[in-house]
């Protein structure tokens, strides 16, 4: 039940369901498929990304927790061909995209204007995965299709999941105790304090 | 090689099957189809941490998912756990209707993997074929039983409260684990509510509260499921083995697929059972005495089916018709869920392994409903991380929102509902199937009907009644969708009965045709109760092993 709520979550932060996880939700089928091609400059550029949605703050960030590796081997191994294609036509699309708007790539960018880049691009993303909800209850041959929802959602959805299952997003982001040893059901909490990795 | 006795399956049946017999004074040769699982030395993934599995332990790979068809179905396929279960591709069997049936063929079998949960069986349950015409009256009853729970929970060590109610009778339990503080709130709401008619308690589990028996109590890590290196929970590997082992009395044998029990026709007994050898493929015999088959319900019923079939076409135990029928699980999947309000300065420390549990309290006393029988729930409160922020909040923000527990806790119920032996619901030998080993396969043909539907729709509404009653906000109700098979609660197939000609085993879990084998794990189940089965298979094969034992000491078998 806990990978449920977890899910649900993420899906709720991003706004559509989560990738891969669908499975879960309603037991769709997927083909295997062939393995995608991830460079460097996708995995650091991913980094970036990930580190502009979950910054180094009195923690380490999303950089530190090495999400564009996680984002590459999630992708490769659990996501299907369809998804993968999507995703790594996205990251050509957001360098597209901010070469137009901005005249430069992404990683030359300041830290506010790539947080500027990207809250735009949240609302792009949410634009798109309603328009998408909406045919897919219009158009059974598309509910059948199951399009992937926009690149970012994705991108945010494993930089979330990646960072807070991280070793650093667990232990200093979030509290950990691998062996409690105890229970506690009624235990003072302080606001602010850190909530529980688990 | 001539043994006392020999018991087929190592999982929580089988492990008890050998403790009883080999205590008592048994030569017992205990045969499992899988591989070999050492206590503590052989959990791969207990003390690991989500970051050190590739994919965090949680989302599964496309090829988890084609070599798992049927374990993606739901919740137990996921990488910490994979080495234990059944890869289904290996084992296939067919479905003319959908049927999820997850296994794990290795040594301690789903004793490994169970979910704890352990309830005795009340006096209504084993009533309620004779009362309502469903299924073969139990040829036993609760006070059959109940000196059997008592044995059988003082050495598995569960945890638990006593509460006095007959619908879910006490048992002998070590100190019970804590409701957290909204369950406590929501315990005494419903108490209130239904006028003290309604009870919401700690979920009793097979997690050990004190030192027992040389095993470490619960450390509260809540990763039972990965083996415990701490024993805190029971499973063959942690408790029954052991036991079994200290006597010099057994002889444990992994890889050793049974495929029939042998049957002399002469004496109209069994003589041993043939096995075939996964790791040189040859086929061998065992002679014994006794022979208990305790290979999971389907497994058991497999074997039957293979057995004595020169005699009997459709297997040892079929002469009554009933053998592979009145299949049971237990369906779930549905409930409800809310929000409460009002404990942002409280939080829990550790995990606790179990939830809560509020028990049936449909179609007794009082109540009657469109249907019969009933459901309990199980569930429980949380606190999970802050999901509030503004809509396209990223950045520093979003990092401290998702860093913080929620304002709000939740709070939701799952029902667990009876499920009703139909003989038409079946499994049967599908000959034109063979797994690796050239032997064939099973057919599901099972299907829930109106009476569970209708059960369904009190299991959503009242659960959202009970929360809203108790202030939940936002309560709504859910069903994810249940495919039988799913509850990994499968039953029925050899079930006890007082008449051979309407069951298979009789009240001392003999098969009629042959009474020197007992079958004494889920096969027997005459009905199958609201409540998790496991315990009650704990005590049947118990109480069995203590009278197979008593009946060769008096030359009866």
């Amino acid at each position: 039940m806990e990978r449920r709520e977890l899910l649900k979550t993420i899906a709720l932060l991003t706004g559509t369901a989560v990738v891969g996880g669908e499975i879960f939700l309603t037991g769709c089928k997927n083909p295997v498929t062939s393995k995608s091609a991830f460079t460097p400059a996708m995995i650091s550029l991913l980094d970036e990304i990930a580190e502009t949605i979950i910054p180094t703050t009195d923690t380490p960030g999303a950089k530190a927790a090495k999400t564009g590796a996680f984002m590459q081997i999630m992708i490769e191994d659990c996501y299907t061909k369809k998804e993968q294609d999507a995703f790594i036509k996205g990251i050509e699309e957001l360098e597209k995209k901010c070469n137009t708007e901005n005249g430069i790539t992404f990683t030359k960018l300041t830290p506010e204007k790539r947080l500027a880049f990207l809250q735009q691009l949240e609302s792009e993303a949410k634009e798109y995965n309603e328009t998408i909800k909406k045919k897919k209850e219009e158009d059974e041959k598309l509910k059948k299709d199951n399009p992937p929802p926009h690149y970012y959602s994705m991108m945010k959805q494993l930089t979330l999941w990646g960072f807070f299952s991280s070793e650093t997003g667990m232990t200093e982001s979030l509290r950990h105790v691998p062996v409690p040893g105890r229970f506690d059901g009624n235990a003072p909490y302080i606001k602010g304090e850190k909530a529980w990795a688990e | 090689m001539q043994y006392d006795a020999i018991v087929v399956g190592s999982g929580i049946s089988g492990g008890w099957a050998a403790k009883e017999l080999t205590e008592k004074g048994l030569n017992v040769l205990l045969l499992e189809r899988g591989r070999d699982i050492e206590h503590i030395k052989d959990y791969v993934n207990a003390t690991k941490e989500s970051w050190e599995f590739p994919h965090r332990g949680i989302m599964p790979t496309q090829q988890m998912l084609e070599d798992y068809p049927v374990l993606r179905r739901d919740y137990p396929l996921n990488e910490t756990v994979l080495d234990l279960w059944v890869k289904d591709k290996e084992c296939p069997y067919t479905e003319t209707k959908p049927f999820s049936w997850f296994r794990g063929y290795h040594v301690g079998g789903r004793s490994l993997m169970w979910g704890r949960q352990s309830y005795r069986f009340n006096k209504w349950d084993f009533e309620a074929n004779l009362k309502d015409g469903h299924g073969v009256d139990w040829p036993i009853r609760y006070e059959d039983l109940a000196p059997w729970y008592s044995h059988v929970e003082k050495f598995a060590g569960i945890q638990g409260s006593k509460e006095g109610l007959e619908v879910l009778p006490d048992g002998e339990f070590m100190p019970a684990m804590e409701l957290n503080c909204v369950e406590k709130d929501v315990a005494e709401k419903i108490k209130k509510h239904y006028n003290g008619n309604r009870h919401l308690i700690i979920g009793r589990s097979a997690n050990i509260t004190v030192p027992h028996e040389g095993r470490t109590n619960c450390q509260y890590r809540n990763r039972c499921w990965r083996g415990c290196p701490f024993g805190g929970y029971f499973s063959t590997q942690s408790s029954t083995l052991p036991a079994a082992m200290k006597t010099g009395k057994l002889t444990l044998r992994p890889f050793s697929i049974v495929t029939q029990v042998l049957f002399d026709k002469d004496r109209k007994k069994a003589s041993g059972v043939e096995i075939l050898d996964a790791t040189d493929n040859k086929t061998y015999q065992y002679k014994s005495k006794i022979v208990f088959l305790c290979a999971s319900s389907f497994n058991s019923t497999w074997v039957l089916m293979n057995s004595a079939t020169d005699i009997w076409s459709e297997g040892l135990g079929s002469s009554s018709g009933e053998l592979g029928h009145n299949v049971m699980d237990h369906h779930f999947r549905c409930g409800a869920s809310g929000t409460v309000e009002g404990y942002s300065d409280r939080y829990t420390y550790g995990r606790r392994p179990t939830g809560i549990y509020v028990p049936r309290f449909r179609n007794i006393y009082d109540d009657k409903r469109s249907y019969v029988r009933g459901f309990g729930y199980q569930g429980g409160a949380g606190r999970g991380r802050g999901v509030q922020v503004a809509e396209f909040t990223i950045g520093a923000e979003l990092k401290e929102a998702l860093s913080v527990p929620s304002d709000n806790w939740h709070m939701g119920v799952m029902g667990f509902g009876e499920m009703l032996p139909y003989h038409e619901n079946k499994i049967t030998l599908n000959k034109n199937v063979k797994d690796k080993w050239g032997l064939p396969v099973l057919d599901m043909d099972v299907e829930i009907k109106e009476n569970e539907k209708k059960m369904r729709e009190d299991m959503m509404n009242d659960a959202k009644e009970m929360l809203e009653a108790t202030g939940v906000k936002n309560a709504h109700t859910y069903d994810y969708g249940y495919e039988v098979g799913m509850g990994i609660h499968e039953m029925g197939t050899a079930r006890m009965g007082r008449d051979p000609k309407t069951s298979v085993l009789n009240g001392n879990n003999q098969v009629w045709d042959c009474q020197n084998v007992f079958v004494t794990d889920g096969a027997c189940m005459t009905s199958a109760s609201c409540v998790n089965p496991s315990l009650t298979y704990m005590a049947m094969t118990a109480r069995a092993a203590n009278f197979a034992v008593e009946e060769l000491k008096k030359g009866n078998l």
